[in-house]
């Protein structure tokens, strides 16, 4: 079969499972798809899983965990079957990460500029000129006043704002098909938060990149996303369309995370953590569930 | 309403060691200027702003980690920002703390129940682990948790390790600087419900550090909004979120993601 004829995904997971070396599962029999252009929302609290499918797809997992079953496709590419050297040149080409924490994904030691501008010559081959007027445009794209004065700083330099903004801008730049953002807005303030949302928001409609976007906060996940996957101990609870999961979610650890979050919208609803009953159930679940999938091993 | 604190024309500055000469002191870089308002008792206050609007500065004033340059914070009637260390002494078991970072507040090679226990003999109200674990129950953690370490927590149960250290000194004020800002949404519910219900209880009086106004609004009776170290909204919360008074207000409540669609949230 050839990959022009069939309709090609920007990414498409299926049945991924991802296990520590004593067979404890991470991921279970996860499967999402992303279109072009789209941005997919992983949701979920700490543990879920959502950072490990992103590090996964990026092939940046710690070398302790394998990957047990299943298949990672970029563009019609199954990476699993490529030879190390060819996914991650792939992987180079197509995607690009946003970190949550810029301070440390920029080396501390290094101007601004190179370290946006060293990776637009080795994976693209671009001339040093073309890359660092690519590099120039992108940061006067995410409004930085003085992008020529800040390609001469140093990260510590920066204000937090700043710092994301870059790496936005750094992200973007070799104008990838597929960026992973890892929950980007995490460490900032709420004003800076939605400059960056809208700032992703932008670039993603221009270039039509598809984005992959961790994150817990329900509400960051109702403003930046078309599509929901809900995540709970690596199992994927619901996956539908951002609009249904907020106008009629299907699954209650769905409804419990929305009723977590706070909303200033009805002052005299109380706050409401996930339950701890439904926590016990869906472990319970999680706990079947992987018995099943050990006698089937056997 | 009476007032637990009255601060009157809080200034505070910092010198700006980027910008000092090479002779001279440096110059100084203005925080607070000019702050005057009452912290009601028992009532829980939150302070909200930017980064860099001066609101951590503030609350550390408060609690007197730092000194003002000039103004008056009288904490049940004392002046508090001019006593020197000796005589404030008595009054720091009254003014509690619970930090962002439980992590870096928690010192990693003590069990639980001696990070609780060590305050309470610091001001001499014993200090053994029966009082600890009791400090525990009050925060909803179970006895076991007195012989764990710090990392072997999750950053909920942290945080009310936290609470825990804080309320077993049965202090009649607590700094509460982002506290929930670092968890999940639900172990931020948990938090939250924790706190003010444990406020409640105890007639604490709390000042809650945010810059999440929707938690502000759930969590608080009044609310202080700051902005480049002045007071640009203050007032019980129904009304400061119904009808804000400034623009840094408006623009602070419409960056709040709320969990629900709104397809022009970003067309403003």
């Amino acid at each position: 079969m050839s990959q022009q004829t069939q309709h090609r995904h920007a990414l498409e997971i299926i049945n991924l499972s991802i296990a520590l070396p004593n067979g404890v599962r991470l991921l279970r029999d996860v499967s999402l798809k992303l279109e072009p252009g789209e941005v997919r929302a992983l949701v979920g609290e700490s543990g879920a899983g959502k950072s490990m499918i992103g590090k996964t797809v990026l092939g940046i997992l710690p070398d302790t965990l394998k990957i047990t079953q299943g298949e990672i496709i970029l563009e019609g590419q199954h990476l699993n079957m490529m030879t190390p050297w060819t996914r991650r040149k792939t992987v180079a080409e197509i995607t690009a990460l946003i970190p949550q924490d810029p301070l440390t994904a920029l080396n501390p030691l290094r101007k601004i500029g190179p370290q946006i501008v060293d990776p637009l010559i080795r994976i693209r081959g671009w001339e040093k000129d073309r890359a660092r007027a690519r590099a120039l445009e992108l940061l006067e794209r995410v409004h930085i006043r003085a992008p020529e004065r800040v390609m001469q700083s140093y990260p510590h330099e920066l204000s937090g704002g700043m710092r994301q903004r870059i790496l936005i801008a750094a992200a973007f730049a070799p104008s990838p098909r597929l960026i992973v953002a890892d929950e980007p807005t995490t460490a900032l303030d709420v004003t800076v938060q939605k400059e960056i949302l809208k700032l992703i928001r932008e670039l993603q409609k221009e270039t039509g990149t598809a984005v992959l976007f961790v994150t817990h906060d329900m509400g960051v996940v109702a403003k930046i996303s078309q599509q929901v996957t809900v995540l709970f101990a690596g199992k994927v609870m619901e996956d539908a369309p951002t609009r249904e999961v907020f106008t009629n979610p299907a699954h209650p650890y769905t409804r419990a995370l929305i009723a977590a979050t706070p909303s200033s919208a009805d002052l005299d609803r109380p706050f409401s953590p996930v339950p701890t009953e439904l926590i016990a159930e869906l472990h319970a679940q999680v706990a079947r569930d992987d018995a099943l999938w050990q006698g089937k091993k056997r | 309403m009476t007032a637990l604190f009255s601060i009157r024309d809080l200034h505070l500055s910092f010198p700006d060691r980027g910008n000092k000469p090479l002779f001279g002191p440096a110059p100084r870089i203005e925080v607070l200027k000019g702050l005057t308002l009452d912290i009601p008792e028992g009532r829980i206050t939150g302070i909200v702003g930017e980064s860099g609007s001066g609101k951590s500065t503030f609350g550390r004033v408060l609690v007197r980690l730092l000194d003002p340059d000039s103004g008056q914070v009288l904490f049940d009637g004392k002046d508090i920002a001019t006593l020197d260390e000796e005589a404030i002494l008595p009054l720091r078991r009254d003014l509690q703390m619970i930090f962002q970072d439980p992590m870096s507040s928690l010192n990693p090679r003590h069990r639980v129940w001696r990070l609780i226990a060590q305050p309470l003999k610091r001001y001499g109200r014993g200090g053994t682990k029966a009082q600890a674990t009791e400090a525990l129950a009050r925060v909803g953690l179970p006895a076991a948790f007195a012989d764990r370490y710090p990392h072997q927590l999750s950053g909920g149960q942290r945080q009310r390790v936290g609470i825990a250290r804080a309320i077993a000194l049965e202090p009649r004020f607590i700094l509460a600087d982002e506290i929930v800002s670092g968890l999940d949404v639900s172990s931020q519910a948990q938090v939250l419900m924790l706190l003010k219900q444990l406020a409640e209880e105890m007639g604490l009086t709390v000042a809650f550090i945010s810059h999440d106004l929707s938690v502000i609004r759930h969590l608080c009776d009044n609310v202080v909004v700051l902005n480049h170290g002045e007071i640009v909204d203050a007032g019980p919360v129904a009304e400061v979120f119904e009808n804000p008074q400034s623009e840094v207000t408006r623009k602070l409540l419409s960056a709040i993601p709320l969990p629900e669609m709104d397809d022009d949230w970003f067309n403003d």
